[in-house]
């Protein structure tokens, strides 16, 4: 910590709050909010006069409340940095701290909250984990039980630094307790609540058992546990040592707690599973291993920085095994608990590793980002024409097409993303996107369509989210219909209705159109584009008499591998409820309609050859059929 | 930075009877041979108009897969490359790495998804699977042929790093950085950095102090 704040190259900026980020890789535009201290860095000195004439007391969070702290105050002594701040929701304008700080007028009540602006190549987020409230379980009593305490209250009682000086002792009655148990898994491996493991609380159950112990031999200490968890280097070791200094272990996760109110001890009721036998034994206190939780902003978060969440909340990585440090955005990286529960050691060498990953971009000159940027062939566009239009420009979530009525627009490459929302939603496709043009997607219709298109369901799915939701569904081997035939669009905003009306045409059985869910889009506002024109085509195919299932429209995570293989089953048995005969007369009667949307197709670039390639393939294809 | 478009619409795609694709069909092992037969992908692959040279690989983003693609590009004149393996989130850019030392343009390969998106999903339909594979592959090769080369895009860089999150992760990532030189912006939403770390005890399996 101390090291931090003596390091030249850091700038420490406590008490703020990440407001915006804007920008790619390299570029970055992040506003800061600086929140108000009412004491000033550059005259405070940290010497507590403040706090010492401060006449209010609020309880102390650093020190999960079991102590009061002033007004005027500082979490504890080593903070870093040393300056103090005046906590507005508890002053009483008194004033006496101005008088205490004297001639180095720190204090400054006229301060107000700050917004700065930082030009940023990289961003870590290291923004770590929250604690499960245990008082939601009621059969443990914590908030009603006075000597029922979590583990954080522990870290903070058996602390020389904290409240009670390191004295071990009970809440109710300040006695050193003489028979203390813990109970491990308080809201983790529970469906009820949180249903994966926390990662360290097995450690620190063991570790505060022996600091008790150590403490006081003749305390008699039980631990109860589902599992132990012990498989990092030296912590078996660590756990044969608490068993050869007595402590007990005993498996099975209590049912409830009960308390004597006369004594205020506390009934541990439950089954030992070793032995199969119902137990209730009396301790002084118990400690709960509260589950490690996601930031209660960490949802706020994820859309300032548009990372998605795992399932469970946390941040989610680019890749489990090969990347587990990137986030799926270029320029941003995980470190430590955010990303899931994880102990000191692994959270320092996550922020190694992500140091490690931001300075190749930082000692880089240049960084090079993708060139799937939207491009435009002028003639077509109907601003050119002399007519009103710019729905471009409206698509674009970075403002970086430039519309001016009356010619045809310009896309700023440099702002350009590559959603291909423009591209999707020109009437005239005046735009394409590069590597995504509407002769490659078109031809990848075409040939996935070849041969019994009736039977296919084409799915069209966005590269961040369902495409990686598709992938999760194998490496889960959730099993979901081989009639499934995909294509790769960077975002839902590029699914243009053509090519929708075009697989149709072509017979398709089912059209899937797929992408991110609102708050995870990686171009801001791109899976709205998507999703508009998504239900504007639902409407449309509802009214033309469509059977249900055959167009489905869903937003699938790359965490929800099970929805993807749900949603393709789905469509699935639609497609074999309606059975072949239904469905062949359905395709037959909308096909006309269809055709007459596309008649334009042809006159985009590429687009004519690439139809009588895809006419060459299906000959071939069609003929390998037969052949079987 | 420079405001401007890029001026690359006007490019043709390459004349059909110039097309000189690459297939490569991976087995990953068990992975994608263990439902499909890869030879019948490649069988089926080569005659498809513009396909080259069709082969399988046992693991192609092996050292031994990466070579063979490479010298195939040199020795059969490829110009577009395509391998049906696995996820592009996996491997795509080791493919174009690959056919990119072999002086072909990165953008000119293009991967067909027949493993997390195919026999990993339909263990249970091996011939489902072996059809959805042939018509992957056959819809990566007709993609290639429309693919145009081209060239990342570079951008300037701002030597300087934001860490969010003070705790001992952000701590021991900020300094890091500084060690290297590189100036740090490191954020805490709280009065003081440290994180949870901060208000433990001793911690385990040292027992050391932990601030
Ligand atoms: C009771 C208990 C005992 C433990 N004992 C041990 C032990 O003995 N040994 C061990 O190895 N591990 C132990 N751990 C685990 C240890 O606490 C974690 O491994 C470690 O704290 C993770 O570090 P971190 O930096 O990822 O997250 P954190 O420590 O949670 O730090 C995150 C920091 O980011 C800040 N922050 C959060 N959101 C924002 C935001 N939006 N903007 C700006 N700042 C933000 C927070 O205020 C905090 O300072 C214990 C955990 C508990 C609960
Ligand atoms: S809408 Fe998307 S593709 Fe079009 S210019 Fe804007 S960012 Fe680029
Ligand atoms: S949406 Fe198409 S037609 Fe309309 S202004 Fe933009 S480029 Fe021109
Ligand atoms: S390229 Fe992909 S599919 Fe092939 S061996 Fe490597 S990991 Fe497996």
């Amino acid at each position: 910590m101390v090291d931090a704040a003596r390091q030249p190259l850091i700038q420490v900026k406590a008490f703020t709050e990440v407001e915006k980020v804007e920008g790619f890789v390299g570029n970055f535009k992040v506003t800061l909010r600086e929140k108000a201290k009412y004491v000033r860095a550059d005259r405070c000195n940290g010497c507590a006069a403040c706090a010492k004439v401060c006449p209010v007391e609020v309880p102390n969070a650093f020190e999960m409340n079991l102590a009061p702290r002033k007004a005027a105050y500082i979490p504890m002594s080593q903070s870093v940095p040393l300056i103090y701040n005046i906590d507005m929701d508890a002053c009483i304008h008194c004033y006496k701290c101005v008088e205490a700080c004297g001639a180095l007028e720190a204090i400054d009540f006229s301060m107000e909250d700050k917004l700065v602006e930082e030009e940023i190549g990289a961003i870590i987020v290291a923004t770590g984990f929250s604690h499960f409230d245990p008082s939601v379980m009621s059969e443990y009593g914590f908030g009603r039980f006075p000597n029922v305490i979590t583990a954080m209250e522990m870290e903070r009682i058996n602390n020389s630094a904290g409240p009670t000086h390191g004295a071990l002792i009970r809440p109710s009655d300040g006695k050193t307790p003489k028979n203390l148990a813990f109970i491990n898994c308080v809201g983790s491996r529970d469906k009820r609540y949180i249903s994966s493991c926390s990662n360290f609380c097995c450690m620190y159950s063991i570790k505060n058992a022996i600091l008790a112990k150590q403490m006081h031999p003749d305390t008699e200490i039980t631990v109860y546990y589902i599992d132990i968890r012990t498989p990092s280097k030296g912590y078996e070791e660590f756990y044969d040592r608490a068993r050869e200094m007595g402590i007990r272990f005993v498996q099975g996760r209590p049912a409830m707690i009960t308390e004597n109110p006369d004594t205020h001890n506390l009934t541990v009721h439950g089954e030992d599973a070793m032995l199969g036998q119902v137990i209730a034994r009396e301790y002084d206190m118990v400690m709960l291993n509260q589950a490690a939780i996601p930031q209660p902003d960490q949802n706020h978060m994820s859309s300032v920085l548009n990372v998605a969440q795992s399932p469970g909340g946390w941040f989610m990585e680019y890749h489990p095994k090969l990347r587990p440090i990137d986030s799926p955005t270029d320029g941003i990286f995980f470190a430590g608990a955010c990303q899931g529960p994880k102990d000191i050691p692994a959270s320092v060498a996550q922020g190694s590793a992500a140091a490690a990953r931001a300075s190749r971009i930082l000692h880089s000159p240049q960084w090079q980002i993708e060139p799937t940027v939207a491009v435009v062939w002028p003639e077509k566009c109907l601003s050119a024409q002399g007519k009103a239009c710019g729905m471009c420009e409206r698509a674009c979530p970075y403002g970086a097409v430039d519309y001016k009525q009356g010619v045809a627009p310009t896309i700023i490459t440099a702002k350009c993303h590559g959603c291909g929302g423009c591209v999707g939603e020109c009437p005239t496709d005046t735009i394409t996107q590069l590597h995504y043009t509407d002769a490659q997607i078109l031809s990848q219709i075409r040939t996935l369509l070849a041969t019994e298109p009736e039977k296919k369901i084409l799915a069209l799915r966005c590269h961040w989210c369902s495409y990686g939701g598709a992938d999760l569904a194998g490496t889960s081997h959730f099993e979901y219909s081989a009639n499934e035939r995909g294509i790769k669009v960077m975002c839902s905003a590029r699914m243009d209705s053509d090519f929708i009306y075009e697989a149709y045409r072509l017979g398709a059985g089912a059209v899937l159109f797929s992408g991110c869910h609102q708050q995870d889009c990686h171009y801001i506002t791109g899976q709205l584009v998507g999703a508009k024109r998504a239900a504007r085509l639902q409407g449309m195919f509802e009214r033309m008499g469509m059977s249900p299932g055959r167009f489905r429209v869903e937003w699938i995570s790359a965490a929800e591998g099970d929805k993807y293989a749900r949603v393709i089953n789905e469509m699935q048995a639609s497609l074999d409820e309606l059975g072949p005969e239904k469905l062949h007369d359905e395709i037959e009667r909308m096909r006309p309609e269809m055709a007459k949307r596309i008649t334009k197709l042809p006159n985009i670039p590429h687009v004519q050859q690439a139809f009588n390639r895809a006419d060459n393939f299906q000959t071939i294809m069609l003929h390998e059929v037969k052949a079987k | 930075m420079t405001e401007k478009s890029i001026e690359i619409t006007s490019q043709e795609p390459i004349n059909e009877k110039d097309l000189r694709i690459g297939v490569y069909v991976c087995h990953c092992g068990s992975n994608i041979a263990g439902v499909i037969p890869p030879g019948e992908v490649v069988e089926f692959a080569g005659k498809l108009p513009g396909v080259a040279h069709a082969a399988e690989t046992m693991y192609a983003c092996a050292d031994s897969g990466q070579r063979l693609i490479k010298d195939d590009i040199k020795k059969y004149g490829l110009n577009r490359v395509v391998v049906s393996a696995c996820s592009v989130r996996m491997h795509e850019p080791t493919f174009r790495a690959c056919v990119a030392e072999a002086g072909l343009n990165p953008f000119l390969m293009e991967m067909a998804n027949i493993r997390e998106q195919c026999t990993w999903a339909h263990g249970h339909d091996r011939e489902g699977a072996l059809e959805k594979a042939k018509d992957l592959t056959a819809s990566a090769i007709s993609k290639v042929s429309f693919l145009q080369p081209l060239d990342m895009i570079k951008v300037p860089v701002s030597k300087k790093a934001l860490v969010i999150g003070g705790g001992v992760a952000g701590i021991n990532a900020a300094l890091d950085l500084a060690e290297q030189n590189i100036p740090v912006v490191l954020v805490e939403k709280e009065a003081t950095i440290g994180g949870v770390m901060a208000q433990l005890n001793k911690t385990f399996p040292t027992m050391d102090c932990s601030i």
